[in-house]
């Protein structure tokens, strides 16, 4: 065989995107059906960013936290192996658990251990209310992962019931929460920050000196001004330092 | 944001518009969509956001001084400013053509190393002519290159960032192709664009990034912090001779471990050197475009088909077995021409300038038991001297016997010598 017909694909590092998606009680009905519309929507999107990118494979998690928290897979899928199956809504709101929940996967024995490496992943929050459990301790306990600190971090505040100081509180900064007031605001928001956060990697950029989190922002928030019922807070964005990974 | 719709129709600078047929895709900064001009479909990109005045006045120059080489899809004209933006128009991209990211990820294959090298000297050859109009490209990426996979042949995209040398057009480059000194927060410059060329051309080779080694593999979250170091910084070059912490690692970086020693060591030694700490460091020491076509020439100049497997190998000075079977291939007989020599084996094309036109074509006569020349050239009449004296023509499509001693004139200035010494 000759040396052309050998060839294999590039390693490419892996993005895993995960979504965190509160299924409490007050978002049944109209609110979870959209999520679960917007996400199944968005998984081919992301196949097909995934498969023209020869930078970053883009894998998928979502964890999913009511009274308690939940996996829909026990590891990152590749979009196109990624079944939704749709979550139910029910009971309370554990962000604080779903918090240590994920700062234990984002680890190398854990979710992150792609053996070509991986890129910061970015992590999508989802919610419409306010903790019922110790947030404060379970966000403390993320904040400590390196993962989580270079992760892009965006929250979609689903109505003005959302805390949306525990969502900026997660991501770090007001600006990357983002607030919708309608069905179909929250399901095109998913679409651009999934699809955004995807990309963002794969892409020339203009500064030299912006995170990718700020990067995403300008991006979704340019595309948040022609979306009817979503809005978006200002104020300058966090800086973090990273140095140890496991 | 302004989305365009069918039948739209936009007014182009100069007069005359273009109909929006449908869209064919999108990108980070605009759409492009299918258009008809005139009765003709071209490609429309459109900007979702307006970029400036001065973005706007430098396409439109690009537009007026027209494409530097036919290996640019360039912007052929402007249109005003409406419903809220502006855009160019372009020709379409033929199908055939694949972006080089799908080369990367193996869903396109080069046919041959003959187109693979078709490929590698039109892609120089659009940014030599790029730079000698006083252009920098600014954004050279794996994202720019379409190639046919069947004769190499290129097309540069994405060139409205082209700017003056020397002029900021905002954008950075994207990350793993940026030049060091880009990376630490540089501008752009036609010396930046020489670094991004040598990495495209050395993922063309040896399809594996030239700083990706083990170094870099063990990092496990690659952040802005990280990709500063690694393609800034620190740097290292796989295969850097003094420093071996970034080697290649088997399962992972298969494609440049298997072709590396392969390929010929003119290659090597020319990365090497290009990849070098004192190359990253001193952007107006790297290679200019006319001798990476120089080195280029001469792989082509290497490159025959084996009479064994039929299959292509490189010739080199001390290395005369073919690559895939292992056989040793006869190379006795031997175009000169000046300092190159072109060895000649059935099945072998020859180029003789640099244009991507093989020149001549080896055949053979089997009942003569003798090796052919067959002149490929559409209008291009040789002249072969015999050694004892005889001129004979040597008109388009005709053919010369392979005999040692007989000289030929393929044009004004390129006149070689078949050989048989070794
Ligand atoms: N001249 C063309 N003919 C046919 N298709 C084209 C042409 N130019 C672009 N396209 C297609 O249109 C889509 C968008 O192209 P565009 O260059 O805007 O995006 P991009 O390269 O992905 O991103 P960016 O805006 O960052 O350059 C791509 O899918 C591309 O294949
Ligand atoms: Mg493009
Ligand atoms: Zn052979």
């Amino acid at each position: 065989m000759s040396l052309l017909d050998e060839t294999v694909e590039i390693p490419r590092r892996t993005m895993t995107l995960f979504f965190v998606i509160d299924t409490s009680g007050s978002m049944a009905g109209s609110k979870i059906g959209a999520v679960n519309d917007a996400v199944v929507n968005v998984l081919p999107m992301l196949e097909e960013i995934s498969a023209e990118n020869p930078d970053a494979e883009i894998k998928v998690a979502a964890l999913e936290f009511s009274t308690t928290c939940n996996w829909l897979y026990s590891e990152p899928k590749p979009a196109n192996e990624f079944v939704w199956q749709d979550v139910q809504a029910s009971a309370l709101t554990s962000l604080g658990a779903a918090c240590k929940e994920l700062a234990s996967k984002l680890s190398r024995s854990g979710f992150m251990k792609a053996a070509s490496g991986s890129f910061a992943p970015a992590i999508i929050l989802l919610s419409d209310g306010a903790p019922t459990d110790d947030f404060e301790s379970g966000l403390a306990t993320l904040k400590q992962n390196n993962w989580f600190k270079a992760a892009i971090k965006v929250a979609i505040a689903i109505g003005d019931d959302a805390d949306k100081d525990v969502l900026t509180q997660f991501t770090g900064t007001n600006e990357a929460v983002f607030t919708v007031h309608n069905i179909d605001a929250l399901k095109q928001i998913i679409r651009v920050v999934a699809v955004t956060s995807s990309q963002i990697g794969s892409k020339s950029s203009t500064a030299g000196d912006t995170t990718k989190q700020e990067q995403v922002i300008a991006e979704v928030k340019s595309a948040v001004d022609n979306i009817g019922g979503a809005e978006v807070a200002s104020a300058p964005a966090s800086t973090a330092s990273y140095d140890d990974w496991d | 944001m302004a989305e365009l719709k069918t039948n739209d129709r936009i007014t182009l600078v100069g007069g005359g518009s273009v109909k929006i047929k449908k869209e064919l895709g999108r990108g980070g900064q605009g759409i492009v969509y299918l258009v008809d001009m005139n009765g003709k479909d071209m490609a429309l990109k459109w900007y979702l956001n307006a970029p400036d005045n001065y973005f706007y006045t430098n396409l439109n120059n690009n537009i007026l001084n027209g494409a530097p080489s036919d290996a640019f899809l360039w912007p052929k004209a402007l249109t005003e400013r409406q419903c809220g933006s502006y855009g160019y128009v372009m020709d379409l991209r033929p199908k055939n053509y694949f972006e080089f990211g799908n080369f990367l990820m193996a869903k396109a294959k080069f046919a041959s190393f003959d187109a693979m090298l078709n490929a590698a000297m039109k892609i120089c050859n659009g940014f030599m002519m790029l730079h000698r109009f006083g252009y920098s490209y600014q954004d050279l990426n794996d994202g720019n290159f379409f190639i046919d996979p069947k004769t190499g042949d290129v097309l540069i995209c994405d060139n409205d960032n082209v700017m003056p040398q020397g002029e900021k057009s905002g954008i950075m480059g994207k990350a793993r192709y940026m030049a060091p000194e880009v990376v630490a927060g540089g501008i752009p410059d036609k010396y930046s664009d020489r670094y991004s060329l040598s990495v495209i051309l050395f993922m063309l080779f040896y399809a594996n990034h030239p700083l990706e080694g083990a170094k870099v593999v063990a990092c496990p979250c690659m952040t802005e912090a990280y990709e500063k170091k690694f393609y800034g910084s620190e740097a290292v070059f796989i295969y850097n001779p003094n420093d071996k912490s970034n080697l290649p690692v088997r399962g992972i970086h298969q494609n440049v471990i298997r072709r590396w020693p392969v390929l010929p060591a003119v290659l090597r030694e020319t990365f090497t050197r290009e990849f070098s700490e004192e190359m990253l460091r001193n952007p107006q020491k790297r290679m200019i475009e006319q001798n990476w076509e120089k080195l280029i020439a001469t792989l082509r100049d290497r490159l025959v088909i084996c009479p064994n497997c039929k299959g292509e190998t490189f010739i080199e000075e001390d290395k005369n077995t073919c690559m895939d079977c292992g056989k040793t291939i006869d190379i006795t007989l031997k175009l000169k021409l000046g300092a190159r020599t072109l060895y000649l084996t059935e099945g072998t094309n020859l180029y003789i300038d640099h244009d991507n036109m093989a020149d001549v074509q080896v055949l053979r006569d089997a009942s003569a038991g003798m090796l052919l020349l067959k002149n490929l050239s559409p209008d291009a009449t040789w002249t072969a001297e015999t050694p004892s004296g005889k001129l004979k023509a040597v008109a388009p499509g005709e053919m010369m016997p392979v005999k040692a001693g007989i000289k030929v004139s393929f044009n004004q200035s390129t006149k070689g010598e078949i050989t048989d010494n070794h």
